[in-house]
């Protein structure tokens, strides 16, 4: 290992053809030795100018191209879009619709965090817990296709509610997918929390301080697993949550294992609230009648993504196009947390440190490149993940 | 940490008092929102207000275009005037449900203002974006790389403008 | 120069290597995220088409078959290009998804050229937004059996 003073330069090319981290990206880290420096990122890979294009389309349309800002979490974009637009319109969906669209989100949230978990776990190595991550996650992807028709982009939100009902069937479906995901939940939090590999990789690893979590501006399970109690669900809720609230998850320690607790923790919490809504549907309308022309205004959307906070700024201008859509999505705040946690950290962490935010680049593509020395080395995404598996061997 | 919670309305009266003295113009355009309109010059020690007395969180930097238009001879037919508008920053502060809007104008020919990245650090990313895609200048900011679009986009094109009206359009000039 | 019938046999073998065992690698040009875990859900145990001898790995210069999604965002455009001209022939390309196709509901932005074939040839088509896993390999497999014809 050459541990000189001069900084040299590695170029890992993510590239656009990446198994596992599915998006294009391309990262760059200088690093002395075997330590990281310095790490930048540049995004403009999945940038497709939709902010631009909803200017140009009608709310309705806009709601069905803002769900694609990401095959993820595209109900939270669609709900966020659609309680904005609510709101401008002065209209409030009925109770059920907010439950119902609740209870996508939560079921979502699974989702995505088993997803994640699979993914972080196979960035670490652990080809089998991602295996079993993701043949438990079919069991919700199932039961989102059972109620909305589709496994992904499930398009149940429509402006003033949902356009997508539940019955005693579903209900059961879904009680018993609860049931079987939270005894799999189990086994992941044991694995997390006493696999030896596991926590050699993870404890300790990434520290990110609620002091500097604040201000890099980090949001979502990153934040809140270095102590910050920021859950857009708990400070500001919204759809269902006045009436399911959700309890906050918050672990102290600011490590990856952290990052990864709390978003167990949070599969545990949304299984409860799945269960909960199901017993307590509201009763009534799925939805209200919404104006094709939306009145003048400007309105702030706020909800809780599983990846943190995302944002809707909607300007209405009387007529059946938006003046102006902003989204600011959660990634684009832990990206830069992530830059700096990297600092000081071994190259073979980077890979559990990137995914440790559970980046979305669709929602923000992003490049990242290694500089190690002055002959710029080329890495693939592929071999920095296998640097680190071989590392900690 | 606080012993009672504060109601929204509280932690708004709260915002409003940290930037009291630069206010120039205020609206309530919701209930939990206030917008607070300041002058340019004034963000840095705006911001600094709200991040020392630790009100709120940066969330994000909102950009608005506000062309300028004329009719066309004798027609009723809308025309941007592609040089004569103004470009609107909304900085975005939020804690807890209640949300603080900073709220900036400036002229397309005078669309410069000093960056925030020395109080906020993170907020680079926004002020990238915005830089980019609007076009303003952010004095003092860490990097004007490309964040979004690509390398070999035309200079001085800002998507975001309402006189751009697709990139096919800008070569074919 | 060696005569047809040899060539033919050598001809059936490669087709029957191609055929059995295609190595695949993926290309997102822009897309949201949704084809792309798609396609990595045909790699868990639910679809498993590592069992048809299908093998995802990362590098184009051993690819057969490139699999892309996304309405090809300006900034990838060349990368994509510059994927497809590192893989050697026969090659053979799969478009995942309606973006794939003509954009999909992105038509029409600024930052985007939508059909993968204004930039590189493509052999199969798979719709939907987004195709389910069965459709992916169902599409993969269309391509392998034309091969075999």
């Amino acid at each position: 290992m050459d541990n000189s003073s001069n900084p040299e330069k590695f170029i890992v090319n993510i590239g656009p053809q990446h198994p596992a981290l599915k998006e294009p990206g391309h990262f760059e880290f200088t690093v002395d030795g075997e330590i990281v420096k310095n790490a930048s990122a540049r995004l403009g890979f999945v940038h497709r100018g939709m902010e631009k294009g909803c200017e140009s389309r009608n709310y309705t349309q806009d709601l069905y191209l803002m769900e694609r800002v990401c095959g993820i979490c595209s109900h939270v974009h669609a709900m966020a879009f659609a309680l904005g637009v609510e709101k401008l319109a002065g209209v409030q969906a009925p109770p059920r619709a907010q439950a119902i669209r609740e209870l996508i989100g939560e079921l979502e949230r699974i989702h995505s965090h088993l997803l994640w978990l699979g993914v972080a776990a196979h960035e670490g190595g652990f080809d089998t817990l991602f295996m079993f991550s993701w043949r438990d996650r079919e069991t919700v992807m199932d039961l989102l296709e059972k109620l909305t028709g589709n496994r992904v982009n499930y398009s149940a939100n429509i402006l003033g509610g949902v356009k997508i009902d539940i019955n005693d069937e579903q209900k059961d479906a879904l009680l018993k997918g609860m049931d079987y995901l939270e005894e799999r939940t189990h086994h992941y939090m044991k694995v997390v929390t006493e696999d030896e590999t596991f926590l050699g990789r993870t404890r300790n690893i990434g520290l990110m301080t609620a002091d500097e979590a604040r201000r890099l501006g980090a949001v979502g399970p990153t934040a809140r697993a270095s102590g910050l109690a920021y859950d857009v669900r708990v400070d500001s809720p919204y759809a269902g949550y006045p009436d399911f609230p959700v309890k906050l998850m918050v672990e102290p320690a600011g490590d990856l294992e952290a990052r990864f607790v709390v978003r167990i923790n949070e599969l545990f919490e949304s299984y409860r609230l799945v269960r909960e809504i199901i017993e307590h549907m509201p009763t009534g309308d799925l939805a209200v009648r919404v104006p094709r022309r939306i009145p003048e205004g400007e309105t702030f959307s706020r909800v809780e993504a599983p990846r943190g906070e995302l944002v809707y700024y909607i300007k209405s201008n009387g007529t059946d196009m938006p003046e102006r859509v902003k989204v600011r999505t959660p990634s684009l705040c832990n990206w830069a947390s992530v830059l700096t946690q990297a600092v000081g950290h071994k190259l073979a962490d980077m890979p559990m440190i990137l995914a440790g935010i559970d980046p979305c680049f669709s929602c923000n593509d992003r490049m990242v490149t290694v500089n190690r020395g002055s002959n710029a080395l080329d890495w693939s995404w592929e071999d920095l993940r296998r640097y680190g598996i071989e590392y900690y061997k | 940490m606080s012993e009672t919670k504060k109601t929204t309305e509280e932690l708004i009266q709260n915002g409003r008092q940290i930037v009291q003295q630069w206010i120039v113009s205020e609206n309530t355009p919701e209930a939990g929102r206030l917008d607070v309109s300041i002058k340019p010059e004034d963000i840095k020690p705006c911001v600094k207000a709200l991040v020392e007395t630790k009100w709120g969180y940066l969330s994000a930097i909102t950009t608005l275009d506000h062309p300028e238009y004329t009719t066309a001879e004798g027609s009723t037919e809308k025309v941007i005037l592609p040089d004569k508008g103004s470009i609107e920053l909304l900085y975005h502060f939020c804690e807890s449900a209640a949300v603080l809007t900073l709220r900036v104008m400036l002229p397309y020919e005078n669309a410069k203002m000093d960056s925030i990245c020395e109080i906020i650090p993170s907020a680079t990313l926004y002020e990238r974006e915005a830089i980019e895609l609007i076009g303003v200048e952010l004095v003092g900011t860490p990097t004007v790389d490309h964040l979004l679009l690509p390398d070999d986009w035309p200079a001085n094109v800002y998507p975001l403008r309402k006189s751009f009206t697709g990139l096919d359009k800008v070569k074919g000039e | 120069m060696t005569d047809t019938v040899t060539q033919n046999v050598f001809d059936k073998i490669k087709t029957w290597a191609r055929v059995n065992s295609p190595w695949i690698i993926h290309f997102n040009s822009g897309s949201c995220n949704g084809c792309d875990i798609e396609i990595l859900a045909t790699l868990t145990p639910r679809y498993d088409v590592e069992r048809f001898g299908i093998k995802l790995q990362g590098s184009p210069r051993h690819a057969d078959v490139l699999i892309c999604t996304g309405p090809v965002s300006l900034q990838a455009r060349d990368r994509l290009v510059r994927t497809y001209e590192q893989m050697p022939d026969p090659k053979f390309v799969v478009a995942v998804g309606s973006c794939a196709i003509s954009g999909g509901v992105f038509q029409g932005c600024y930052n985007v050229v939508g059909d993968i074939s204004e930039v590189i040839p493509v052999n199969v088509y798979v719709p939907g937004c987004p195709p389910r896993p069965e459709a992916i390999i169902y599409g993969v497999v269309t391509l392998l059996k034309s091969l075999q014809g």
